[in-house]
């Protein structure tokens, strides 16, 4: 089929006011009154709060309360009500407020904050899931088992596994006995950051009329909404929150983070608007934190190289809190097995608290670090059974009527990994490799992939379209801009449903729960498949509206008129027609008296029979939407410095139908280079203590310009999806799930060295460039 | 102790009264809101900050007020000229060098300044410009190309 506006590099709606700094940002937003809140957060990673003493800040200029934790038994969280909004009477991470001071100006709330004196009984600090796990562990959570929780997750009481799930599928862990050769290892995905450009933020106003509204810098504003209303307790249509343009997030900006806590602290000073905006210091301290994931895994084959059974076990170093971390277990362990089909599984996940910064959503939800483990043993397996790895994998990928861990059938709609992974052995394995020469080592990786959405079975996306008096069309919905490029996702589907030039669709800008349509949040690569399928349901149902009112005014059937965007027309005569403007408000006769209505719509769109899992064996449609692909790094190793160099990087995805290319090539990109940095050199390092040893830019380095590889290539498969608006799937997430196994598999492939943990910094390939030599 | 520091802001003289240690950035964005100008980090790294101080590109983050007295200052809002847009701004939307958009105003007055000094500058020197700004959406390629196609805007707009 040819389409008029899919497929075509329009530019996004939003990047002139961007350009020219016009876009507003949550610490862009100035509110008559407001004040400003700096918060206090304590010395030890763990600890009892003996006493706070806030007399010497409450004498501060300009302060206006000095606020504590003190006597607050709000408890919040949508999976693991566990969350305080502020540290009641312990500490479970350096990062957590202790107490906050609101002043007129920033400048005082920061000067005061430092006079609040506080004493604390040290506890013993975990670092790392594996300690807290230990049987005679000191509680983060001494009844746990008395939050409330949803009825799907469960914690292990008395320890500190906060949530335990597991998945079993054919004979579980028994289908070993099937496997001719076995293969495992332990591979570790370190804490790491989004590290959005955007310092997360928000802005709390209760006010005299007995309603709160809200700014925040999120991707989920029904859910702020709705978890203020019941923390507070007044109803939902009483709470409005804002979201402005979003600078970035990655993931780590959903789920409900630091709303509560600025709500709590300005729920203290009623009529006057509160700010908070982290520093960059706070953001890595007391917003979120991605991954710390510990997998162990054990992959059996027959001597042929089909594969028989996987055995994975996720270690999940949490973070003090787990309402945010306990879906990234579920789905890095039911995702485990990668692009694959097993006929037994057994995986196992763990949630566990420990004495830090809590974990949250990081681009790719628990894929990437899982299907670490996934991509690197399958390599490992290849050379076992001494099979090429291509011919290997092509063995195993999963493909029309396989049945994926969790149960689900795959559709010949879910697209083609094996498509994918030709076109990575095209551009990075054609030819040999260059021959190690003086300098350098040289080596070629591969990794296959798949991501399936992580959703709520409810999870929604609303849209309102309403036809204005030219024909020109204005939509509203839920879905935040982070900078994914959602709204030109939307002009793109409209003008194509709707047959109207993008030109004369007007996507929202920000989001305000008071006008715009539900949205769950706007999470896991879902906007383009839900979002896109929602833009055409109220397309079709406001194409449904013109056409009632044209057969009407033109005296005909609804079933035999048609409809260009300009015009519905008789089907048999289109010179009998009335313009669509001309209908938009309903039809003006020649008397005046008006017929039909309004031209507008709503609509909206979930994963179709998504649902949970069953308790007791993990099984269940997690996915409904599938998204594969493929990723390749050709790469340098400097002998001389150890310095990995990656000199081509190639990914292919079938995502269905690509929207906007110019949009999709620089999602990748994007994603590929936060790869790099996460295999080469991200890690957000914590001491013994409990404390984050490099909380800034300077030494959590992200890739800048000079990092980018000399040669990327991108590519995509258009094998037309079942859900999403012209066959699209998403693609936000995948650009970044394979980079890291595909740059250590051509480590490997280079040095002949397995590593089993990242970042590979060049000290780390030193030192093991010199074991090696040891060994030899 | 509160001085006067008067200095020109986008073409128009400006007076501020505040503390001699205040930072540029937040007289641009708290005096003046002229919020275009983004904080991104603590210290000096990530380069959402850039403004162009007497033609150069500073970071307004680490620039002092005393350095500012008597100077002219050139803000994202005070590059393009009403609804036309400068070239850089132009090249940079068309190709697709925007995601987020919170690094685009520091990118935007980098280049600004780096082409009004030098309109050959040679693709070394745009990469070095650009190495002094983090972005985490794009994976620069894309704003690579943008300055690229800036240097050629300009270069016909001279013509």
């Amino acid at each position: 089929m040819e389409y008029k506006y899919i497929g075509k590099p329009l530019p996004r709606p939003d990047a002139i006011s961007k350009a020219t700094g016009k876009a507003i940002y949550l610490d862009d937003i100035r509110i008559p009154g407001m004040l400003y809140a700096a918060i206090l957060s304590p010395e030890y990673a763990h600890a009892k709060i003996i006493n706070i003493d806030t007399s010497s800040a409450e004498k501060m200029p300009g302060v206006v309360k000095v606020v504590t934790g003190k006597d607050c038994c709000i408890r919040y969280g949508d999976n693991i009500a566990d969350q305080t909004p502020m540290a009641v009477d312990k500490v479970r991470y350096a990062g957590e407020p202790v107490a906050a001071v609101v002043a007129e100006t920033l400048e005082q709330a920061n000067a005061a904050v430092e006079k609040i004196k506080v004493e604390y009984e040290p506890l013993l600090v975990y670092t790392d899931a594996r300690e807290a796990m230990k049987e005679d562990a000191v509680l983060i959570h001494e009844h746990q088992e008395e939050y409330k929780r949803l009825p799907t997750l469960k914690c292990i009481p008395d320890t500190n596994v906060a949530n335990y799930y597991r998945l079993i599928k054919g004979k579980g862990e028994e289908g070993f006995e099937e496997a001719d050769v076995v293969v495992e290892g332990e591979f570790n995905y370190p804490i790491g950051s989004a590290a959005a450009m955007e310092p997360h933020g928000s802005i709390v106003w209760f006010k005299e009329d007995q309603s709160i509204e809200c700014w925040s810098s999120s991707v989920c504003p029904f859910i702020i909404r709705q978890e203020l209303a019941h923390t507070f307790d007044m109803p939902v249509s009483e709470v409005r929150v804002h979201i402005p343009e979003i600078g970035g997030s990655f993931g780590y900006k959903s789920d409900i983070t630091v709303e509560i806590t600025i709500a709590w602290i300005a729920s203290f000073v009623p009529g006057r608007p509160v700010k908070w905006v982290a520093t960059r210091r706070e953001d890595f301290t007391s917003t979120l934190s991605g991954h710390g994931i510990r997998t162990f895994m054990k992959l059996g084959a027959k001597k042929n190289g089909k594969l028989v059974a996987i055995k994975s076990k996720i270690l999940h170093s949490g973070g003090a809190f787990a309402e945010t971390p306990v879906n990234v277990t579920i789905t890095a362990t039911h995702n485990s097995g990668g692009p694959y089909e097993y006929e037994h599984c057994f995986m196992e996940g763990y949630t566990v608290y420990t004495n830090t910064t809590p974990v949250g959503a990081f681009r790719g939800y628990g894929h990437p670090e899982s299907q670490f483990a996934t991509e690197r043993l399958m390599d490992m397996l290849a050379r076992k059974l001494d099979m090429d790895p291509f011919k290997f994998r092509e063995v195993n990928y999963l493909r029309e009527g396989s049945i994926v861990a969790s149960g689900e059938k795959m559709w010949k709609t879910n697209g083609d990994v094996q498509a994918a992974a030709k076109k990575i052995q095209e551009a990075i394995f054609d030819g040999d490799k260059p021959e190690e020469d003086e300098d350098y080592y040289y080596g070629r990786g591969f990794a296959a992939l798949s991501k399936a959405p992580k959703g709520a079975t409810f999870s929604t996306k609303g849209c309102y379209m309403k036809m204005n008096i030219d024909g020109s069309v204005s939509i509203n919905m839920g879905g935040a801009e982070q900078g994914q490029g959602l709204r030109t996702v939307v002009k793109q589907v409209a003008a194509e449903a709707l047959q109207i030039p993008p030109e004369k669709i007007h996507c929202y800008t920000e989001i305000d729960t008071q006008f715009s349509p539900y949205e769950w949040q706007t999470i896991g690569s879902m906007f383009t498949v839900q979002g896109g399928r929602a833009v055409i349901r109220a397309a079709n149902k406001l194409i449904a509206i013109l056409k009632k009112t044209a057969s009407q005014v033109l005296k005909a059937d609804e079933d035999m008129l048609d409809y260009n965007g300009e015009y519905v027309y008789l089907r048999n005569d289109p010179s009998i027609k009335v313009a669509v403007k001309d209908l938009a408000r309903g039809y003006i006769t020649s008397d005046g008296i008006t017929i039909g209505e309004i031209a507008q719509a709503s609509a909206d769109a979930r994963l179709p029979r998504y649902s949970n899992p069953d308790p007791e064996t993990g099984q269940g449609t997690l996915g409904v939407e599938y998204t594969f692909g493929a990723q390749g790094a050709q790469i340098r190793v400097e002998k001389k410095t150890g310095k990995v160099i990656v000199d081509h990087f190639a990914s292919s995805f079938d995502i269905g139908r690509v929207i906007n290319p110019l949009q999709a090539r620089g999602t990748v990109l994007g994603g590929v280079l936060m790869g790099i940095g996460a295999a080469l050199h991200e890690e957000l390092i914590y001491d013994e203590q409990g404390h984050q040893k490099n909380p800034h830019y300077g030494r959590y380095r992200i890739p800048k310009m000079r990092d980018i590889p000399p040669k990327s290539t991108v590519d995509f498969i258009e094998n037309p999806g079942a859900v999403g608006p012209y066959g699209a799937r998403g693609i936000g997430e995948h650009p970044f799930l394979a980079v890291v196994p595909a740059i250590l598999n051509a480590i490997y492939d280079a040095t002949g060295i397995d590593f089993y943990e990242i970042p590979i910094t060049p000290e780390k390939m030193k030192q093991a460039l010199a074991d090696r030599k040891e060994n030899a | 102790m509160a001085e006067k520091y008067t200095f020109k802001v986008n073409g128009c003289e400006r007076t501020v009264e505040v503390d001699a240690d205040t930072l540029l950035i937040d007289v641009l964005r708290e005096d003046l809101q002229l919020t275009g100008t983004k904080r991104g980090c603590d210290n000096y790294t990530c380069g959402a900050c850039t403004v162009i101080l007497n033609g150069k590109a500073v970071k307004s983050c680490r620039t002092t007020m005393d350095k500012v007295q008597g100077g002219e200052v050139i803000t994202v809002e005070g590059v393009s000229n009403g609804k036309e847009l400068h070239p850089v701004q132009k090249a940079l939307v068309d190709s697709g060098a925007i995601q987020c958009g919170f690094c685009t105003p520091g990118i935007v007055t980098e280049l600004v300044a780096l082409f009004d000094n030098n309109p050959d500058a040679d693709e070394d020197a745009i990469l070095k410009a650009l190495n002094k700004h983090l972005c985490r959406c794009t994976g620069y390629e894309a704003i690579k190309d943008g300055a690229l196609l800036a240097k050629q805007l300009i270069k016909e707009r001279q013509r």
